[in-house]
């Protein structure tokens, strides 16, 4: 794909595969196949749609009134639509929002008759969550009592007061649903360029008149800004700025899905009520993955450094210190693995969706942090009524496909049907990673899918191979070995995540050699 | 529909466990022994051990890991012990039925009449020890290194810190040298060697490579591959001592922090567990809490030795062939085994009968020096023996003859303890 030369010209130039990008990409296919994808990393959700968790907000963590809020509440609402025929799950388990002794800082509550305290955390404090909720458009929430709160999650703190049930809390795996919309959007037409950096925007009087990456120049008349942590830097070259992207961390630990599957149903959150400071995240809860793993998480911290992954030795101390209070017999030692991603918020704390007036045919779909994968179906809507303005075609095209078909599992198929293809391709039966039941013809599958997979987290994120307890220990140089055959490259090329992350170092003895170093 | 195999044993893993447990129960008198390996030759890990220091006990004399496995390899050649390899098993029930998968007969069933787990352990990781920092390429196990270098025939990095003394991380420290990959160093978070004083000497000390004590691994540095880790020398309560950092360029970072019994697939089978050694509470002859189902090895609990698993294993295949031939000793109550003054565990945790010998295995708490064992029931000493020095990555070995249990009168539990010599 890397030696494929870019397009001369394109109808569309989304910058950025992402969610946001991907979706929107996918999206215009409806309309006309002349897209092109433009992203700077190997694969496509290989920035923040790869490390969050997973969660379609409701929208109710968030202001009334802003336009992050509205598209968050559209969003959730059209989530089943918008991944009808994408072959990717999506479940809602709904949130519960526990109320317990210190929902009250204790400050406020220490001098408070016990009978006002308790009317506090029982009744008043849910009925307005509650209201809070239906004035945003969120329907369907409810109060729990003790009773039932034990009942749907029997590891919830006995300091629970009470509870607010969100049902429309769903889950989503945020990059194989970016991979999927990446695909259904190539079905259709659309043309992805990895490896393929952005370094100008070529405006002329004020009319966008092309892209120029690392790997050559693009005209077009319309560009999709959503190039995330970098939207600022993007939209800076068009001069359409005006805006700073800065960079909050958001650390989540993952536990093994033996050992926590079950643990929590729905997503689990304790509702505190804001101290002094500002908080700058929903507060994050416990929430199962789709695949049964319990996530705890996220931190929220402003880093000035837009590639800072990595996760401090406080952040796993807050996180366990946050959430024992509310799982007090939590097991600490079935961690498996932690991730950090990196929220892209603007100052102003709100998502920035326009058409520039400095440079026509320049959209920017900017800070879009969190609920940005909640509120992607309802960004897409109006991202695609702007481009109409700019001369989208209005037209839905009749031959749009609307099914991306999503690669085969292993572990999802029945007995009878794993005898079918072992029969026809015996690499069917042949388990590579041993925690997720990964066989090998999925690993060479997805090697060659409609974006094919070039490397060790490509992979991995297509497949699940390495994701299980063992993290990668037992198929890690197995899976190299079967990257380096497909690609047909030495296994001393094989990356993890592209340039610059070789897994290994050299052959056997090539250091023992004279002039070695 | 296939045929249901219906095999007197199904042993699940073909390592130095797997091995023993099979050709004990073929011994034994079974006729019809099934060995199941998810890798493509037998073995497990040993193949990959290429350095000495296997078969003392069992063999009295020195072999290196594939010499050991191919003693086993070859008597089993002489029997028809089924074979299955490249077979991943996917479920094991409670009444004992198999699941497994294989490219040549897709997904089979079997039926056995008794079951000898022999998975294994696998490699703690990063995470499990929360080492925090960048996730980059070129973080691994010692024993995922070893594979790569010893099976794979590459090498990992050209610089490596090696974190965690356990004797795979020790055996890897002179092999990386050997290699001409530079070992910076070895840090260990505990104020004394995580493996044993054999490989500490033959491997660190012979080749002037630095063993930091009481030290740990507090950051990993690098975006795309490995640049560093910073290294922090920790207090008594191991938590790192502020100031005490120093970052160390390096492109690997190879763990070698403990490993775990691999029981998913006894937990399928809803066998009980033992928390201090993460492996099946079983009784004298192996037996797990589910009945028919055995158990053998690092599954059990990680034993320092192969030598002690070989021991483990011929218990356990004999066992399941008298279990299925009906000749077993069954005594009405189980008689516990309690872990006393400075001992972490004891396998077996119980004992079904007192009319065998029985091989009690255990590890102390901390390092003691001069020290007696005391294997004690109704005041009475069973067995006892002394030891220079104690250290919880050595396992200690108490043998005691069934006559000893007829002299204890009647015994209702048997007790270890650690104590000073001087007592």
């Amino acid at each position: 794909m890397e030696q494929v030369t870019l397009p001369v010209e394109a109808g569309v130039v989304v910058i950025g595969g992402g969610v946001i990008g991907c979706s929107i990409a996918r999206e215009i296919t409806r309309y006309t196949p002349d897209v092109v994808i433009l992203e700077k990393e190997s694969d496509v959700a290989d920035g923040t749609s790869k490390a969050n968790n997973a969660e379609i907000h409701s929208g109710i963590g968030e202001d009334y009134g802003t336009l992050k809020q509205k598209l968050n509440v559209r969003g959730n609402f059209l989530y089943e639509e918008f991944v009808e025929g994408l072959g990717v799950d999506f479940r809602r388990q709904g949130l519960m929002i526990v109320i317990t002794d210190r929902t009250l800082r204790s400050e406020v509550s220490k001098y408070m008759p016990k009978l006002v305290k308790g009317y506090l955390l029982k009744k008043l404090i849910p009925k307005l969550i509650v209201r809070n909720a239906e004035k945003k458009g969120i329907k369907g929430m409810r109060r729990l009592d003790r009773d039932e709160i034990f009942r749907m999650e029997p590891h919830v703190t006995p300091h629970a007061e009470s509870a607010v049930f969100d049902p429309t809390y769903g889950l989503v795996s945020p990059y194989k649903l970016t991979i999927a919309l990446a695909e259904h959007a190539v079905i259709n037409g659309a043309r992805l360029f990895l490896n393929a950096e952005v370094t100008g925007i070529r405006v002329e009087g004020g009319q966008l008149r092309g892209v120029v990456t690392d790997r050559g120049e693009i005209k077009t008349g319309m560009v999709i800004n959503a190039a995330g942590l970098f939207a600022d830097e993007v939209a800076e070259m068009a001069g359409a700025g005006g805006f700073k992207i800065h960079p909050r961390k958001g650390a989540t630990l993952l536990f093994d899905r033996d050992a926590t599957a079950e643990y929590v149903h729905s997503s689990v959150a304790e509702f505190r009520l804001p101290g002094k400071k500002k908080r700058l995240s929903k507060g994050g809860g416990a929430m199962p993955t789709l695949e049964g793993n319990l996530q705890l998480g996220p931190t929220a911290i402003e880093t000035n450094d837009k590639y800072d992954t990595s996760i401090s030795a406080e952040e796993i101390e807050e996180i366990f210190e946050r959430f024992y209070y509310l799982f007090p017999h939590f097991p600490r030692s079935a961690m498996i693995s932690a991730f950090s991603g990196i929220r892209a918020p603007t100052l102003e704390e709100d998502f920035i969706i326009g058409a520039s007036e400095e440079a026509r045919g320049f959209v920017n779909v900017a800070g879009i942090q969190s609920p940005g994968l909640a509120s992607a179906p309802a960004i897409v809507e109006m991202v695609v009524e702007i481009l109409h303005r700019l001369g989208l075609p209005d037209q839905k095209r009749a031959d749009f496909d609307p099914i991306r078909p999503a690669p085969l599992k292993f572990s999802e198929l029945s007995d009878e049907e794993r005898d079918a293809l072992i029969a026809t391709d015996p690499r069917w039966g042949h388990v590579i990673c041993r925690c997720e039941y990964v066989t090998e013809a999925e690993v060479v599958n997805v090697m060659h899918g409609i974006i094919p997979a070039t490397n060790m987290d490509a992979v991995k994120r297509r497949t699940r191979v390495g994701m299980g307890r063992c993290q990668g220990s037992f198929c890690g140089s197995r899976v190299a070995a079967i990257i380096a055959d497909e690609l047909g490259i030495p296994i001393t090329e094989v990356t993890k995540d592209g340039k610059g992350s070789q897994v290994f170092a050299g052959e056997m003895k090539s250091l023992l050699k004279e002039g070695a170093s | 529909m296939k045929e249901v195999r219906k095999p007197d044993v199904a042993v699940i893993g073909a390592g130095p466990a797997g091995l023993g447990a099979a050709l004990a129960a073929h011994e034994a008198g079974l006729r019809d022994v099934m060995l199941i390996e998810r890798d493509i030759e037998l073995g497990g890990i040993l193949p990959q051990c290429i350095h000495d220091g296997f078969g003392s006990i069992v063999f009295k004399e020195v072999l290196t890991g594939p010499q050991y496995a191919q003693r086993f390899i070859d008597e089993i050649a002489k029997t028809d012990i089924e074979i299955k390899l490249d077979t991943m098993v996917l479920d094991l029930s409670p009444e004992k039925r198999i699941k497994a998968v294989n490219s040549r007969e897709g997904v089979i069933e079997i039926e056995p009449k008794s079951v000898i787990l022999a998975m294994g352990c696998r490699e703690r990781t990063r995470h499990q020890i929360m080492i925090p920092g960048f996730r980059p390429a070129g973080i691994l196990c010692a024993g995922a290194a070893q594979r790569d270098l010893n099976i794979e025939g590459i090498i990992p990095g050209t610089r490596v810190v090696i974190l965690g003394s356990g004797d795979i991380g020790l055996i890897m420290a002179r092999r990386f040298t050997l290699e001409g990959i530079e070992v910076e160093g070895v840090y260990e978070i505990m104020d004394h060697p995580g493996g044993i004083t054999r490989n500490v000497v033959q491997c660190l000390n012979d080749y002037a490579i630095p063993l930091h004590l009481s030290h740990t691994v507090t950051f990993i540095h690098g975006r795309k591959r490995v640049e560093g880790v910073t290294v922090c020398a920790v207090g008594e309560d191991l938590k790192p001592l502020q100031g005490r950092e120093r970052m160390i360029p390096c492109d690997t970072l190879v763990l070698s922090v403990g490993l775990i019994p691999e029981n998913e697939l006894s937990k399928k089978a809803g066998i009980k567990l033992d928390e201090a050694t993460g492996g099946p509470i079983v009784d004298g002859m192996m037996e797990t809490s589910v009945e028919g189902i055995f158990a053998c090895g690092n599954v059990v609990n990680v034993f320092d030795l192969v030598d002690y698993v070989t021991q483990s294993a011929r218990t356990a295949g004999q066992a399941a062939a008298q279990y299925v031939m009906g000749t077993r000793k069954r005594e009405g109550r189980p008689i516990e085994v309690i872990a006393g003054k400075n001992v972490k565990f004891v396998v077996p945790q119980f004992l079904n009968n007192l009319e065998d010998n029985v091989s009690l295995y255990f590890r102390v708490e901390h390092p003691e020096r001069a020290v007696k064992v005391h294997v004690s029931a109704n005041g009475k000493l069973l067995a006892r023996r002394k030891a220079k020095m104690v250290r919880p990555p050595e396992m200690i070995q108490a043998n005691i003859p069934a006559e000893k249990f007829a002299e204890a009168g009647e015994i209702t539990s048997i007790e270890v303890d650690v104590v000073s010599d001087e007592e």
